[in-house]
């Protein structure tokens, strides 16, 4: 039961549990020391060594299905439970001097807003664009994708 | 160790044998059976999850919603049970089965929603000024869109629950990375319109922004505003949904107006929107082509590929790619850079197909929130 949460969402920074890996050590153990048995049971008892073998398969059957299967969509531990806030700037530039400068967005911020005046001549600052911060996430998608 | 283990297996080998062979066979019997129950079990498992994620996340927003309409509207009383209300609000379709003249019942019925959601944020919010109230629709909108797919996927999830149909719960199961993905780019566009930030939607309106900010402007129909602006001996007439508060506008009209005005004597017509990205395209690509770059309903494509038909005049496209996570979520970077990308396509389209003295029309379609003129 564990890969039904611990296995979940690999692809989205291999958030496995411990008692996931935990599962997955101890199956991975007993498979392992099952297909010992069977190997060197075969000839001898062969019924019971093909007894051990079919388990140790199983079992890596097992580990492989609670690692490598289809992503959930949501798990019951997932931690973006909560609407994501991103960071906002506005820059502002003087269309006077070209002054330029860059501040944390603030409600009734828009582009081409006359917003403040201009520190270095006495023009009015515009504001001219209004994005989001860059994210972490986003750079690393980028590189896994650019071979594409 | 393994030795001793396999001597104690060999002196117990037939015991051992037995009781592994009758476990193997009563988990393949119990397999064969239950492989389709146990699928389910676990397919609705999921289904649970992600709906619990999404209640949270409606919740969430219909909080966020009743906060910002309180601190933006300063309303009296109680306003909890009204935008409850209202989030459950509904508007039946229009039936289709004679479809002549379905144009105009669409145009009626988009406008009375438009004024039963003005009056409804006006009443919520009485000291919003227009545009808050602008941006306040469109928060109640997503609380809207967020509350419809929670009890959708409830109803699919309860009835497969009732009836352990493995056909039901499997229809909500399949499509559902492509309902959480939704859910998301919807909960995305909370802050956004919370505080009026520019979203992905708004890059049609960016671009038209950039086109025609410092010259002489005017209203040529509901919500829409242009202005002329010289370039190169032609005459491009510029229009965008009037910011900076949340609408779209009315572009069909405000195309309409112009043609009507100019007498249908325009060279050419150039529509800038927001277009969905595939899987693989970088977010923020300029594609150029040729027809109506327009969404929503149909309404307005039909309208503005109907009356550029009556004077024959031709349309291009721009388009500016992003995923669906981006549309009403605050404006990310590539997106921004993308329009200074289109602003150059334009002109260089205008170069390429007119000739000077020529008039064209461009318009930056899409929602403006946050984006002035």
């Amino acid at each position: 039961m564990a890969g039904d949460q611990g296995s979940a969402q690999p692809a989205a920074g291999m958030q496995v549990s411990w008692i996931a890996y935990a599962a997955i050590l101890i199956v991975g153990f007993l498979s392992l020391f099952s297909l010992y048995m069977g190997f060197i049971n075969y000839g001898d008892n062969t019924d019971i060594a093909i007894i051990f073998i079919f388990l140790g398969a199983a079992g890596f059957a097992a580990i492989g299905y609670m690692l490598f299967r289809g992503k959930p969509v949501a798990t019951a531990k997932d931690d973006t439970l909560t609407i994501k806030k991103v960071e906002v700037y506005t820059t502002l530039e003087c269309p006077k001097c070209q002054q330029k400068r860059v501040r944390d967005f603030k409600r009734g911020d828009y582009v081409f807003k006359d917003d403040e005046p201009c520190t270095r001549c006495d023009g009015l600052m515009v504001i001219t664009k209004i994005a989001r911060k860059k994210e972490e996430e986003d750079k690393k998608k980028k590189e896994e994708s650019s071979w594409l | 160790m393994v030795l001793i283990f396999g001597q104690v297996l060999q002196a117990q080998e037939s015991d051992l044998s037995m009781i592994l062979q009758t476990l193997y066979s009563f988990a393949f019997i119990a397999y064969l059976f239950y492989a389709q129950k146990i699928q389910t079990l676990q397919m609705l498992r999921q289904i649970e999850v992600t709906l619990r994620k999404v209640k949270t996340l409606k919740e969430e927003a219909r909080e966020r919603t009743v906060k910002t309409l309180i601190e933006i509207g300063k309303p009296t009383g109680d306003i909890g049970p009204r935008v409850d209300r209202f989030i459950d609000f509904f508007s039946i379709g229009l039936e289709n089965m004679d479809p002549a003249g379905i144009v105009d019942k669409m145009d009626h019925f988009l406008k009375t929603n438009k004024r039963v959601y003005e009056a409804e944020v006006k009443a919520l919010a009485p000291n919003a000024t227009p545009t808050e109230r602008n941006n306040l629709e469109n928060l109640i909108e997503v609380s809207q869109a967020l509350n419809i797919y929670y009890k959708v996927m409830r109803h699919y999830y309860l009835l497969g629950k009732k009836t352990m149909n493995i056909y039901v719960i499997m229809q909500v199961h399949m499509i559902l990375p492509m309902l959480l993905q939704m859910v998301e780019a919807y909960s995305a566009g909370i802050q956004a319109f919370e505080h009026g930030m520019p979203i992905g939607d708004g890059v049609g309106p960016i671009v038209a922004a950039k086109l025609m900010h410092g010259y002489p402007q005017s209203d040529v129909a509901e919500e829409i505003v242009a202005a002329e602006v010289p370039y190169e001996g032609r005459t491009l007439i510029v229009f965008k949904a009037k910011g900076p508060g949340g609408s779209v506008g009315n572009p069909d009209e405000g195309l309409i107006n112009i043609l009507k005005e100019r007498k249908g004597k325009v060279k050419m017509i150039i529509t800038v929107d927001a277009a969905g990205k595939l899987e693989g395209e970088p977010v923020g690509q300029v594609s150029e082509g040729i027809g109506a770059a327009i969404g929503g309903t149909g309404k307005e494509k039909f309208k503005m590929e109907e009356i550029t038909n009556k004077y024959k005049i031709p349309m291009h496209a721009i388009a500016i790619k992003q995923g669906m996570e981006h549309v009403v979520a605050p404006l990310v970077e590539p997106l921004f850079d993308a329009t200074d990308k289109a602003v150059e396509s334009v002109k260089r389209i205008v170069m390429d197909y007119t000739e000077p003295g020529d008039v064209v029309v461009v318009a930056g379609i899409g929602n403006t929130i946050g984006v002035g003129q």
